[in-house]
């Protein structure tokens, strides 16, 4: 895998792509960055064009979100296109319109994978969250349905004060299941930039007994990221090697061999960097891909260059992410609070002492005290499944 | 596995691969395998349409490099007996018949 992150980074093709089809959705989660609504999506052969633009620029890891996907009436037709085409097919989606016909619809059409989100193993606790009565039932019900037709299922639990105690029991769940999943912190604004999700966002000393879990630490999860760079892990359905050392000082793949294609054709280097660098209404995607100005600010980002962070001496526990640093602060290239704060956390849980990121150092000198200012976040680590097995016939 | 020369070959319909600058990916969908062909591989890989025999296969190869149509024959033979083995690759009849 490293081989081919290394390629299609040089070589700037976009291995991945996260499409979502649409923003409308039949759950209403307290922490969503959507807006739920149709403000004009991609009609079907709009979308099939997009794909075919894809393919032929060289995507082969293709995640379906939303929204609830489940809620095109053209779904079927999508992925029936991608399979002509064929892209390597994941999905995240709620389940809440999962049938027996439907996981079989999807098994003839060749998806490998589907990502649920499960908030709690407690009915009161994930409905409360999805403010549907009988969600968690209903997205349980699912899973069996597409394991016994070989489609791998994940299960993605974001974390968030209405839920952070029942992590544990999503995981004796995930195991119960037989399903890998993800525990993510990442509490995003919406795209639209404002912050209501962010009131349900853990602070980092709320994450501490997270942070402190030797049953995370045993199965292999990055709480303590080992070396500098790292993107996030988790959070991708795809295990498209977003940790990969093939990245070297770049922060993440985000514009290099991967982006994101919203309902209405905007392609942005990831979701989490709603910088629009282009809209296939009105340019092919090969002509965004290749000449946006905002995918080239993005590319030219190096870690080692970062005019804060690249001297930041608890850098190794931070999981600072380009997007979050664009949205929460302001600024591409600078430090955001939400990943200090929360590196200086796990530096100390690490036994790190007078562990202060570079940016509190500056503030703590410019102002003589250091500013306490807890509204950001950004990061996600759990349990990660096992890298796909690779055979190179070179 | 042996592999005739006169063998045809059609790739399984399952599978999810794409041609990236020259090489190819390819993921087993019921194994979340991944494959990669090189250069050489991937010209094979390419032609493999449920028509062309092996001995046209690599007969192309030696076309297409500095090689002889006896080495460029062992080698695709080699190369179609890995992919048939992991489920890749089926006899034409048989992908046909899916």
């Amino acid at each position: 895998m490293d081989r081919l992150i290394a390629r299609t980074v040089r070589n700037r093709r976009p291995l991945s792509v996260h499409f979502d089809l649409t923003y409308r959705c039949n759950e209403r989660c307290v922490h969503c960055y959507l807006d739920h609504e149709d403000h004009g999506e991609m009609t079907t052969s709009e979308c099939v064009d997009a794909l075919e633009q894809l393919a032929k620029a060289g995507a082969f890891f293709l995640t379906f979100s939303g929204g609830e996907i489940f809620l095109r009436p053209d779904l079927e037709a999508l992925l029936i296109a991608a399979r002509r085409l064929r892209f390597d097919v994941s999905l995240k989606t709620n389940a809440l319109l999962i049938t027996a016909a439907r996981a079989e619809m999807l098994k003839r059409h060749g998806v490998r994978r589907v990502q649920i989100s499960i908030y709690s193993n407690e009915a009161a606790i994930h409905d409360a969250i999805t403010k549907v009565p009988g969600s968690l039932q209903r997205s349980l019900a699912a899973i069996p349905l597409l394991q016994e037709r070989g489609i791998l299922v994940k299960i993605a639990c974001p974390l968030m004060k209405q839920n952070l105690l029942a992590y544990r029991g999503v995981m004796a769940l995930a195991e119960q299941l037989g399903a890998p999943y993800v525990l993510d912190m990442t509490i995003t604004p919406m795209m639209d930039g404002t912050n209501a999700p962010l009131d349900h966002r853990l602070s980092p000393e709320a994450l501490l007994p997270v942070l402190q879990d030797s049953k995370l630490h045993a199965c292999g999860t990055k709480v303590i990221p080992e070396g500098f760079g790292s993107a996030p892990v988790l959070g991708s359905s795809v295990s498209s090697g977003a940790e990969s050392s093939a990245y070297e000082d770049l922060p993440c793949s985000a514009g290099h061999n991967s982006c994101y294609v919203s309902p209405y054709g905007d392609i942005y280097a990831c979701v989490q960097l709603p910088m629009a660098a282009g809209n296939l209404r009105r340019e092919t995607f090969e002509e965004i891909w290749t000449d946006a100005p905002a995918l080239e600010r993005i590319r030219n980002v190096r870690e080692s260059e970062l005019p804060v962070c690249s001297s930041c001496e608890i850098r190794s526990y931070c999981e600072r992410c380009p997007g979050l640093a664009w949205m929460e602060g302001g600024d591409l290239l600078g430090a955001y609070e939400r990943a200090c704060a929360l590196a200086e956390t796990k530096a100390k849980v690490a036994g790190v002492l007078n562990a202060k990121s570079a940016w509190h150092k500056k503030i703590s000198a410019e102002a003589g005290t250091l500013s306490v200012n807890t509204r950001l976040t950004s990061d996600g680590f759990g349990c990660v499944e096992p890298k796909e097995k690779v055979i190179s016939y070179v | 596995m042996n592999v005739a020369a006169s063998g045809v070959w059609q790739k399984n319909p399952a599978l999810a691969w794409r041609e990236i600058d020259d090489e190819t990916v390819i993921i087993s969908p019921g194994e979340s395998v991944m494959h990669e062909l090189n250069n050489t591989g991937s010209l094979v890989w390419r032609n493999i349409d449920g028509q062309r025999k092996a001995e046209d296969l690599a007969r192309l190869l030696v076309e297409q490099y500095d090689v002889t149509q006896e080495v460029a024959l062992a080698d695709t033979l080699s190369l179609l007996a890995e992919l048939s083995t992991r489920k890749l690759l089926l006899p034409a009849e048989e992908g046909a018949a899916r």
